[in-house]
């Protein structure tokens, strides 16, 4: 276990400095120069050049890519162009929103589809599953920024939640809560549709193998074979997809977090595009790689965990 | 500074506010403190009896203002926050924008014009605690200048900035600048900061004389507590929580439950329905903001006046301002609006399309083809750009709208790699910001390169002019000739619109789009 997690560990620093590099070196070829949109309707020739200067653009590209990696190693991020502060402060600040929303996303999602899932899976083709299948099928097909804007119209009023912003746990649970459970509800009921569908395919597929008709051709109960031969084998496969839902929600929802003023990184990461703000988006991109990284190897390790026979490769 | 922070209750706002004034005059917290007036300078408190600051009012901006130091910052966003914490030497007022005294009381001019002497008011105090003098001054316009900071452009003519006495300022000019008072007070951009912060980081942390301090700023919003040392009247409030909303239908519905007291985020298609709402107050004016559209003049087919002048003539004006503001914009066809003191009533163009036809047919410019650039950023030129190509279709015009990201724009519109484009110009006070970059012979903004050496003279002397009606007519004369060009294709002054809830008092919306609470009032 222990050699195979360094290996894994080893894998992920290449993978990071591919990123770091691929990342620096393509932000050079996008179009739009930061300067002019920083200054904007007061650029001129002079006041460009001492911007660009001050902001190190005007370095040579491997100087600057050397001196942003190295901080990087430690920690640095470098300044972001656009608001004078650390990007790593910056995105310290924003990620307690965004891991409060992926984390309460995913476990609306995982209301909504683990029991509809079920229940489809049981009864295939019946009444009960043509309810479940129109129901996720409408969940994947509302546009999430029209379900946020309908929830902050009628739900926000009528319950008296707020219709926008973040309140730190730490500083106010309630508050917290109340703040996180409109966009989540938004994130989750789109996530949980997918995943009711996996829940279905993956149950269904299960309880077609041949063990499963062995259990149950020697008299074992329904729900047991259910929950002990089927459940359990179609569970390797569900994992993977949740890893990566969370994965893909813990690099922020960017039209959730814009419809409901929520600060988390994908905001941040859409504000750097729109400003060039490369040492901030440099950031963000190395840190959503992170994110992956780390959550696949949760998911591989995990297998170790539901699947014995993995941990024996 | 960046810890987010939620805000106190309005009690321990108060307690704290009573409690910093009474540490401030020496005297114990008790019910007679209470009513005493918390200023000690109150060099302009006259009405005895005026009630304490009550309520923090929440203010939920459209957008997310970038960083705070007001002589980096281009962001309006990041303006409708610093508007309450700094001040400038002199500000617009806010009936016609005519300069007022702010932290200068009064000022002279020599007689030839090149020097301008400040004298600055007394008893001005910073949020740190420091006195104003004219050493402050001295170091902020130097900043600027020296460090070539986004407003350096505004002391273009400005040789030496001096102190001359402890408060007193004295600024020497290359040539005469009749415009210099809106190139110091325009906006916050040129705002006085303490000549210690040098050690601050002043992206984060704001220092300044407002009526308001910034006591904390987050990702999703910035905070403001009133300032008691403030030089002028008390604000009516204890602060101001800035919000960034920029969904509006989220800023809508906070207005109506009472979670947000202002906003500006109110798209022109509900204006109507706002007007009519009960408990929602809203607020128009015509802006000082303007659109335009500008034509490549470097190359053909827009190289020929003519050819402009057919597309000047083809369009339905009142349509395309309807279009792009839902009938929140006056149409001008020039870029000072009416009611400023610099504007003129000139309209030549009456729309006729049997004489644009006929313009397009002598250039040889028949079946004409073009695009217009136009930034995804700015929604009324997008939504104005599809009114006009229909417009042109109806006079065999083929105009392609090329709807790009604004960062690619600025580049294009650099480099010239245009055959048109559309945009805005947002906060001009003065004719010179109006027309002289824009127009004369390789101006700095004269991306469309239009040279007319008419203009070109009227503008040099209008801008060294000092008499305002002979400085008027020479920019009347400018306008003219830029309008006949079509140097610009000017649209229209879109509306300021901000909305507020009835509990909110004092305050008004100005042509400016300055956002300014020192005077609001909150009702419980």
């Amino acid at each position: 276990m222990a050699t195979y997690l360094a290996s894994r560990v080893a894998q992920a620093a290449v993978v990071l400095a591919g990123v770091a590099v691929l990342v620096f070196s393509i932000l050079q070829l996008v179009p739009g120069d930061p300067v002019r949109i920083a200054l904007g309707t007061r650029y001129t020739e002079e006041t460009g050049a001492a911007l660009r200067e001050r902001a190190g653009l005007d370095e040579p590209l491997l100087v600057q890519f050397l001196g942003w990696a190295g901080g990087a190693l430690t920690g640095d991020l470098g300044v972001s162009f656009r608001s004078g502060e650390p990007v790593t402060a910056l995105i310290l600040e924003r990620l307690p929103a965004t891991m409060s929303l992926a984390g309460m996303s995913i476990l609306v999602a995982l209301l909504i589809a683990v029991p509809l899932g079920t229940i489809s899976a049981l009864r295939p083709r019946s009444v009960v599953d043509g309810v479940a299948t129109v129901v996720s099928q409408a969940g994947i097909s509302i546009p999430d920024f029209w379900m946020g804007i309908l929830l902050i119209v009628f739900v926000a009023p009528l319950l008296a939640l707020p219709t926008g912003g973040y309140t730190p746990l730490t500083e106010d649970p309630a508050g917290w809560l109340r703040a996180v459970v409109l966009p989540a509800v938004t994130v989750g009921v789109t996530s949980g549709s997918v995943l009711t569908r996996f829940v279905r395919s993956s149950l269904l597929e299960a309880s077609g193998a041949e063990h499963v008709r062995t259990a149950r051709s020697k008299g074992l109960a329904p729900p047991a074979v259910m929950a002990w031969h089927v459940m359990r084998n179609a569970l390797l496969p569900f994992v993977t997809v949740l890893g990566v839902q969370l994965a893909y929600l813990l690099s922020g929802v960017v039209v959730v977090e814009i419809v409901f003023s929520y600060p988390g990184l994908g905001e941040l990461a859409l504000q750097a595009v729109q400003s060039r703000d490369f040492p901030l988006l440099q950031g963000a991109v190395l840190l959503f790689a992170c994110v992956f990284l780390l959550v696949n190897l949760l998911v591989d390790l995990s297998y170790a965990v539901l699947d014995p026979r993995v941990g024996t490769r | 500074m960046r810890t987010p922070r939620a805000l106190p209750l309005v009690a321990t706002t108060a307690g704290l506010a009573l409690f910093l004034a009474a540490c401030s005059t020496g005297e114990g917290v008790d019910a007679e403190g209470l009513e005493e007036a918390p200023k000690a300078s109150a060099s302009t408190d006259e009405g005895a009896g005026a009630p304490a600051p009550e309520g923090v009012l929440v203010a939920a901006l459209a957008n997310t203002p970038d960083q705070f130091d007001p002589h980096v910052t281009t962001s309006q966003a990041s303006f409708q926050v610093l508007e309450n914490v700094y001040d400038t030497l002199v500000v617009p007022s806010a009936e016609d924008l005519t300069f007022e005294p702010s932290l200068a009381e009064e000022w002279t001019t020599s007689d030839d014009g090149l020097q301008w002497v400040f004298t600055l008011r007394d008893g001005v105090t910073f949020h740190d605690g420091s006195e104003l003098d004219a050493e402050d001054v001295v170091y902020s316009y130097t900043r600027i200048i020296e460090e070539e900071l986004s407003n350096a452009f505004r002391f273009g003519t400005v040789e030496s900035v001096e102190a001359t006495g402890e408060n007193e300022v004295t600024m020497t000019l290359t040539e005469e600048t009749p415009n210099l008072l809106a190139n110091i007070g325009g906006f916050k951009g040129m705002a006085i900061v303490p000549s210690e912060s040098a050690e601050l980081d002043l992206a984060t942390q704001a220092v300044g004389t407002g009526p308001f301090e910034l006591v904390s700023t987050s990702a999703g919003g910035a905070t403001l507590e009133a300032f008691d040392d403030y030089w002028g009247e008390a604000p009516g409030i204890e602060g101001v929580e800035y919000r960034y909303v920029a969904e509006s239908a989220a800023a809508l519905t906070g207005l109506e439950n009472g979670d947000i007291h202002w906003s500006d985020n109110v798209p022109a298609q509900s204006i109507e329905q706002l007007d009519e709402q009960e408990g929602v107050e809203l607020g128009r004016t015509s802006s000082t903001d303007y659109h335009y559209t500008a034509f490549n003049q470097t190359r053909p087919p827009f190289d020929d006046p003519d050819v402009r002048r057919a597309i000047a003539l083809a369009v339905d004006r009142e349509a395309v301002a309807e279009g792009a503001t839902f009938g929140a914009g006056t149409v001008n066809q020039t870029a000072i609006p009416e009611g400023s003191f610099w504007a003129n009533d000139y309209a030549p163009f009456e729309q006729d399309a049997a004489a644009a036809e006929q313009l397009l047919a002598d250039a040889g410019a028949e079946g004409l083809q073009f695009s217009l650039m136009v930034p995804d950023s700015d929604e009324p030129a997008v939504a104005a750009a599809q009114v006009v190509a229909s417009q042109l279709a109806d006079i065999g015009v083929t105009m392609t709208v090329d709807t790009v990201e604004t960062g690619i724009f600025l580049d294009r519109q650099g480099q010239g790699d245009f055959d048109a484009f559309s945009w805005a110009w947002i906060g001009n006070i003065d004719p010179f910001d109006y027309y002289h970059a824009q127009h004369i012979t390789d101006g700095g903004f004269n991306f469309q390169g239009y040279s007319n050496p008419e203009v070109d003279e009227l503008l040099t002397q209008a801008a060294a002019e000092t008499d305002e009606d002979a400085r008027k007519e020479l920019y009347a004369e400018a306008e003219q000739l830029i309008v006949d060009d079509v140097s610009y294709l000017y649209w229209f002054n879109p509306d300021v619109v901000e909305a507020w809830s009835s509990s909110v008092s004092g305050y008004e919306a100005r042509p400016d789009s300055a956002v300014n609470f020192e005077t609001v009032t909150l009702e419980s």
